[in-house]
């Protein structure tokens, strides 16, 4: 159950420009509060649930840890696109973005992603 | 009866919506000229309808509801999500659905023995569908019906089902009292990886990118079916290498004949599919 959670908040946050630019404001913060919505077991469904290694690797923007826990790739890529992208300079920009998470996955190999 | 004149596989990379500008970069130009192709062959085909396979790239459908095979059944659709117009700068686009197509694709009461399809009335399409048609049909005057293939979210249909689906699809249009003439076109990858160990570092698996051109060039579906049915074998050249069965399932609907064109373009992202069947 947990991959599918890790990527239903990666969903969350990537789909929305709102909630790219909440995230990246405080990444703790939103993922607490999203922690603490959802349906219930009465509300139309919609569960939220993160172990405290998956929540934390959030509150860090730790794609590495992400995609050690198992976030399916192309969903983890675009996310981490979509959260560090603010911090482009003239020096360092998509390329360099793209080489960073690239060495930090590429030691892990094909990591199990499917929920 | 409706006609299968034409099936055309390209694909949908969208970076390259922001890259291919005008002046088109010396190293995309071939990619380019090969989307001009296939934008010829159609409008020299006189289609009325198409048909376009593609995936969904995990926003309409989740792991909360993944059909394996959707078919848009809808009047019209939106194009393209808010984080694609931010992450590659894409436009909001509006095409027209059609109906009595998608209609006789799924039957309207009963599905097809063959096999079976999920609909869907209400599916914004995302640059899986957007790209292809704003590149090979760029007036997007054409009314479309999409199917989603499930390629990226595990399980996913058998090679032998998109096989299936393309069969069904030349027997639907072909049974279709109408006198349109139908296009395929099917957007997908060779070897890519999106987010994997080998992200954006050209073609992640040139041997498997040769292979893949060949099946097409030689109408080889026999070999296209033995390889692809190792999922494993396609997860290690790219976690989005999957949707490279939306072009076997062309093949399968021309009847496993070999393509007109069959080229793999290479490009600083990946290696790109161009596959081509007409008849004229």
């Amino acid at each position: 159950m947990s991959k599918y959670m890790v990527d239903k908040f990666i969903r969350a946050v990537e789909l929305s420009d709102a909630a790219v630019a909440a995230y990246v404001a405080d990444p703790a913060g939103v993922v607490d509060a999203w922690l603490a919505g959802g349906g219930g077991p009465t509300g139309p469904s919609d569960d939220r649930e993160l172990t405290t290694a998956e929540r934390d690797a959030f509150a860090a923007r730790d794609y590495a840890a992400l995609y050690a826990l198992g976030a399916h790739p192309y969903l983890l890529w675009h996310f981490t696109e979509a959260v560090y992208e603010h911090e482009y300079t003239p020096e360092s920009g998509w390329r360099e973005l793209v080489e960073r998470y690239r060495a930090a996955v590429a030691p892990q190999g094909i990591v199990d992603y499917i929920p | 009866m409706a006609e299968l004149v034409l099936a055309a596989a390209t694909p949908h990379n969208p970076l390259l919506w922001r890259a291919m500008n005008d002046p088109v970069p010396d190293d995309l130009q071939p990619i380019a000229a090969n989307f001009g192709r296939i934008r010829e062959a159609v409008a020299a085909h006189d289609v009325d309808v198409l048909v376009v396979i593609g995936t969904d790239h995990v926003r309409q459908f989740f792991y909360d509801n993944s059909p394996p095979f959707v078919v848009g059944k809808a009047e019209s659709y939106h194009g393209t999500w808010e984080n694609e117009v931010r992450t590659f700068g894409m436009e909001y686009v509006e095409l027209a659905g059609h109906r009595e197509l998608a209609d006789e694709i799924t039957g309207r009461t009963v599905l097809p023995e063959t096999i079976d399809l999920a609909v869907s009335l209400e599916w914004r399409l995302d640059h899986s569908y957007v790209i292809p048609l704003q590149y090979v049909r760029p007036e997007l005057d054409l009314p479309v019906v999409p199917i989603h293939t499930n390629a990226s979210m595990p399980p996913v249909p058998s090679v032998r089902r998109f096989v299936a689906l393309g069969e069904h699809l030349r027997d639907a249009i072909e049974r279709w009292d109408s006198d349109a003439r139908v296009a395929i076109l099917t957007s997908g990858h060779m070897a890519n990886d999106v987010g994997g160990p080998r992200t954006f570092a050209g073609s992640p698996d040139p041997d498997f990118d040769e292979a893949a051109a060949s099946w097409m060039r030689d109408g080889d579906l026999e070999g296209a079916i033995r390889v692809c049915s190792d999922f494993q074998r396609l997860l290690e050249a790219g976690c989005m290498t999957y949707q490279y069965l939306n072009a076997v399932a062309a093949l399968a609907a021309m009847g496993g004949r070999p393509a007109d064109f069959a080229e793999v373009t290479p490009s600083r992202f990946a290696s790109s599919p161009f596959f081509l069947w007409g008849s004229r």
